[in-house]
């Protein structure tokens, strides 16, 4: 089996400009699972994408263009949330039949990148409650392990976002998600937010949790085949290790 | 050195950029601005007769932003070496008609009465030669034109709707000229009163007095004549009514057939999510607090304005990534800046900055008349290169009659931004204001939050900004 799915290539740009007025550039692979929505392939990701993969972004950059995704994606992610009819009288005296959030939502960053993604969901979501999870691969064996959680006492009673910009193989991801399960948050009110995720990642997530909803910025080709036997795989053709990128380069 | 056009009652001024407008499309609709077929006034008389304090007078008395005062004395021409010489000898004649560049006076006024924006020279009577700089006028619906020969030429004449001659005893121009010289042109006695006897006087009798042939009204003793200054007072107030009436019945003929129409393509209307919904409810609810106004306010806007950023044009680029591979991206063509509609745009800035930290910004000051309703351009300051940049965000909280919206694109067209370079952003807009906006202006795009009532106040600005 490869690792590597075809490019998708196709033009982007507002529907009332004709095929040939549109840039073509490579957009999401698709995935087929009803739990996982991929933002609108609009010209403006594609472009801010675009500013976050290239090596040579400096980073103040490479915070603000992934903040900008991170925002898109919490406001696609928030529309999940339960709502109920509620109507308002205007300031000019008309009644407005809108509607009202429902339930408590928490956020839950997946340490260290996960927490580049706070930032992004406190603009959507003042003064949210926000707690950590610290998954560190073993030394020994390769695969994650959990070295630390501090998490809001009633998160039971919250809709849970939780937070990692990058979906490899989904090891982490899915880790977190025990954690959340185990604390009695049922998998229906959990969010991932994800800002890129390579199909073999998405394939695992969202067959482990049938229920639980992700939503992810783009799904790229694959990862990389030469992965070192006790390191990360990459995402490709990627944007390198959001964390470090965000924190330290 | 005298001011060519007068700060405080120029209607809009700025530095630069080509004044051409775009070609038109067959089929469109068609809106001229009020300043459009701008009233042009003149008036003539000898040096010293109290032109410019006539005109100032005029402006003084009407107080409206719209009335424009153009010096003739700005369209001097440049010396040569030889005649430049004879100037600071106080040898050359300033006061006959051949001093003057009338060609360009009249491109100049041909320009303004089509609604354009004209380059006015800067003339220097320290160095007697044109300086590099112009200033530019914009958009007055009355244009006084003052000069000893404003009533000179005849192609000049064909352009102005009232023509006055100011009339004063010899012994005062004198004075006054003598006074003015000194002070305001660097020259000593002597040679201001070489020059008046040499070629003043004589010129006055050949060129300047033989004007009020021409003239509709000639006004002696200047500003101290109350009967003539109300006379000219009341006409241009007349002239000024007249273009208001003649714009608001254009704005109306402009609503036939929208209703039944639907919207432009160009249009996007935000989709209409829980979130969104949400949101909306929340700034309409009288009884939200005004932080979580605010909040929720900005917070939408940058969704706006991340919707209004698929319109800009982009190309294809190939992105290397950290693992060594090459995607193939997109990027944006160019400069995308934005211009705020004051005072509703101001509460968009923050969304736009969220997106855009160090977007250029214009701003212009469109206010409806409290009377009639009729949009008015008070202000106006644009990026100098905007007529280059890829994109222009034109920013509004709301749009219900789209009055304010249409005068401010004709404002960028004029400026020379392309108008489907151009792209609407405002939190909610009536059906009506927007066929009428994509009527005139079809390339154009526009994002809207949510489509409401055509006639709505504006009472998102008083929320956000809780005044």
């Amino acid at each position: 089996m490869s690792d590597v799915k075809p490019t998708v290539t196709q033009c982007v740009g507002p529907v009332y400009r004709s095929e040939d007025q549109k840039p073509t550039a490579v957009v999401s692979t698709g995935v087929e699972f009803d739990t996982v929505t991929i933002l609108p392939q609009t010209p403006q990701l594609i472009a801010l994408l675009s500013i976050i993969r290239n090596k040579n972004t400096q980073r103040g950059d490479f915070i603000f263009y992934s903040n900008r995704i991170i925002r898109l994606l919490v406001e696609e992610g928030l529309n999940h949330l339960p709502t109920v009819e509620h109507t308002v009288t205007t300031p000019v005296g008309r009644p407005y039949g809108g509607l009202a959030f429902q339930g408590k939502i928490c956020g839950v960053s997946i340490m260290r990148a996960g927490e580049a993604m706070e930032q992004g969901l406190r603009e959507c979501c003042r003064s949210v409650r926000i707690g950590k999870i610290l998954i560190q691969r073993d030394e020994e064996s390769a695969q994650p392990k959990l070295f630390y959680d501090k998490l809001p006492e009633d998160i039971a009673d919250r809709w849970v976002l939780l937070l990692d910009p990058m979906l490899a193989t989904g090891g982490s991801a899915i880790m977190a998600v025990d954690v959340l399960l185990s604390r009695g948050v049922p998998e229906e009110r959990i969010l991932f937010l994800n800002v890129l995720a390579s199909p073999q990642g998405i394939q695992n997530f969202a067959t482990k949790f049938p229920k639980l909803r992700l939503v992810t910025a783009f799904v790229d080709q694959g990862l990389d085949e030469k992965k070192l036997t006790n390191a990360l795989s990459y995402i490709i053709p990627g944007l390198g290790d959001f964390g470090d990128r965000y924190y330290t380069m | 050195m005298p001011a060519s056009v007068t700060a405080e009652s120029a209607a809009v001024l700025n530095g630069t950029a080509a004044p051409e407008s775009n070609g038109t499309i067959a089929k469109r609709a068609h809106y001229a601005p009020p300043w459009a077929d701008v009233s042009i006034i003149g008036i003539a008389g000898s040096s010293g007769s109290g032109k410019s304090t006539l005109s100032h007078a005029i402006v003084n008395k009407l107080n409206l932003p719209w009335v424009v005062i153009l010096s003739i004395d700005s369209f001097y021409k440049s010396l040569d070496e030889e005649s430049s010489r004879k100037a600071f000898r106080n040898e050359y004649d300033f006061d006959a008609p051949d001093a003057l560049d009338f060609d360009v006076l009249v491109e100049r006024l041909r320009d303004l009465k089509a609604g354009k924006r004209a380059e006015i020279p800067v003339y220097s009577f320290e160095k007697h030669a044109r300086t590099d700089r112009t200033t530019s006028i914009y958009s007055p619906h009355v244009l006084i034109v003052e000069g000893i020969f404003a009533l000179y030429d005849p192609r000049v004449l064909e352009l102005m709707d009232m023509k006055i001659f100011c009339e004063a005893d010899a012994d005062t121009c004198l004075s006054r000229r003598i006074l003015r010289d000194q002070r305001d042109r660097g020259r000593d006695i002597e040679g201001i009163i070489k020059q008046w006897f040499a070629y003043v006087k004589p010129n006055f009798e050949k060129f300047v007095d033989p004007q009020r042939k021409v003239a509709d009204i000639i006004v002696p003793r200047g500003v101290e004549n109350q009967v003539a200054m109300s006379m000219v007072v009341q006409f241009i107030k007349e002239k000024l009514l007249e273009k208001s009436t003649h714009h608001r019945a254009a704005l109306t003929r402009l609503e036939i057939g929208a209703q039944s129409e639907p919207l432009s393509e160009k249009v996007t209307v935000m989709n209409q999510t829980s979130q969104m919904k949400g949101m909306n409810t929340i700034i309409h609810d009288i009884d939200t607090p005004s932080e979580n106004f605010i909040f929720y306010f900005d917070r939408l806007s940058a969704l706006l304005v991340e919707q209004a950023l698929n319109n800009i044009p982009f190309i294809p680029a190939d992105i290397p990534t950290s693992q060594g591979r090459t995607y193939a991206g997109l990027r944006p063509k160019g400069e995308v800046s934005a211009v705020i509609v004051l005072r509703g745009g101001a509460a968009l800035e923050v969304g736009l900055h969220r997106c855009i930290t160090d977007c250029k910004t214009g701003r212009m000051l469109i206010q409806s008349n409290v009377r009639t309703g009729e949009p008015e351009l008070h202000y106006l300051v644009l990026p100098p290169d905007i007529d280059k940049h890829e994109a222009v965000l034109l920013l509004d909280a709301q749009m219900s009659s789209g009055g304010s919206a249409l005068m401010a694109v004709q404002v960028l067209v004029d400026h020379g931004v392309k108008a489907e370079r151009i792209v609407l952003v405002t939190y909610s807009a009536g059906r009506m204001g927007l066929h009428r906006l994509t009527k005139v202006f079809p390339e154009m795009a526009a994002v809207v939050g949510q489509v409401v009532h055509d006639i709505e106040e504006r009472w998102v600005e008083k929320r956000y900004f809780r005044c």
